[in-house]
């Protein structure tokens, strides 16, 4: 009986030392099926997803004129893993941010805060307000993106892949006044 | 009744060496969270090494480098890094 007990504690012990990490990449895909627009990332990786109306297009694969080169040699490894570069609208891509664990809760905070910073220079820069061009804006935007892509792509690689491949759809939205209009609205 | 309360003193035991690998959990999560907060606002640190709770949502941090910090989410939901001497 008192073997029997010892082995139980034993269990118990190594039960506790032993540290599982998070499934991380299963929060990545979680979301996306659930939106219309989003595409299974996990069943079809190469199929690019259909454009609509408020959501992101799939990303040019040479699209950038003014964005530094230093972006894409970090993004770029990302974008290379096998996993599913599928392409999130922006509520997708905020749920999934909401979502992943591969960022705390602070660190989420402050990715809010700089991305309220963002749009609210994109809607001086619409209304005229501030000396500002778009190629600053860019500047800021492919900042912000390394922020995320380095806090993810170590954790949360399906989600950094997806928002690599989302990053010129959501420019493109940015850029156009038009759709900023219907992002504020 | 002496074999029983034997019995329970070790459970006591078992349950001390499951709570403290959680606790450290959380606190190695604390100390990442706060990095990337510090890193994100441009600030030197490094690695936060100490963080001592000053109320909710508001921390004095320690980092590898030397420099202190207070990190802190004021009334407007922003999260602020006040640099310390």
């Amino acid at each position: 009986m008192r073997v029997l007990y010892a082995a139980v504690l034993l269990l118990l012990l190594v039960a506790a030392c032993t540290r599982v990490k998070p499934d991380t990449p299963v929060s990545g895909p979680k979301n996306a099926p659930t939106q219309p627009g989003a595409p299974p990332s996990a069943a079809k990786p190469a199929a690019p997803a259909k454009p609509q109306p408020g959501a992101a297009a799939p990303a040019a694969p040479s699209g950038r004129a003014t964005g530094p080169k230093a972006a894409d040699k970090v993004a770029s490894p990302v974008a290379k893993t096998p996993a599913a570069a599928s392409t999130l609208d922006l509520k997708t891509l905020e749920a999934q941010l909401k979502d992943t664990k591969a960022i705390g809760f602070f660190t989420k905070i402050t990715l809010k805060n700089q991305v309220d910073d963002l749009l609210d220079r994109f809607r001086q820069y619409y209304q005229g307000k501030a000396k500002l061009t778009l190629t600053d804006l860019r500047r800021s935007y492919d900042l912000l993106m390394l922020k995320v892509l380095s806090l993810l792509q170590d954790e949360d690689q399906m989600l950094a892949s997806a928002i690599v491949s989302s990053r010129e759809a959501i420019w493109r939205l940015l850029a156009d006044p038009k759709t900023f209009a219907t992002l504020e609205g | 009744m002496k074999t029983l309360a034997a019995a329970w003193a070790q459970s006591l035991v078992v349950a001390a060496f499951l709570a403290v690998p959680s606790f450290a959990d959380d606190e190695e999560a604390l100390k990442k969270d706060l990095t990337a907060v510090i890193a994100l606002h441009g600030l030197p640190c490094g690695q936060v090494i100490a963080v001592k709770v000053l109320a909710e949502s508001d921390y004095a941090v320690s980092c590898k480098d030397g420099n202190k910090y207070r990190v802190y989410m004021n009334t407007g939901g922003r999260v602020v890094v006040e640099k310390q001497k």
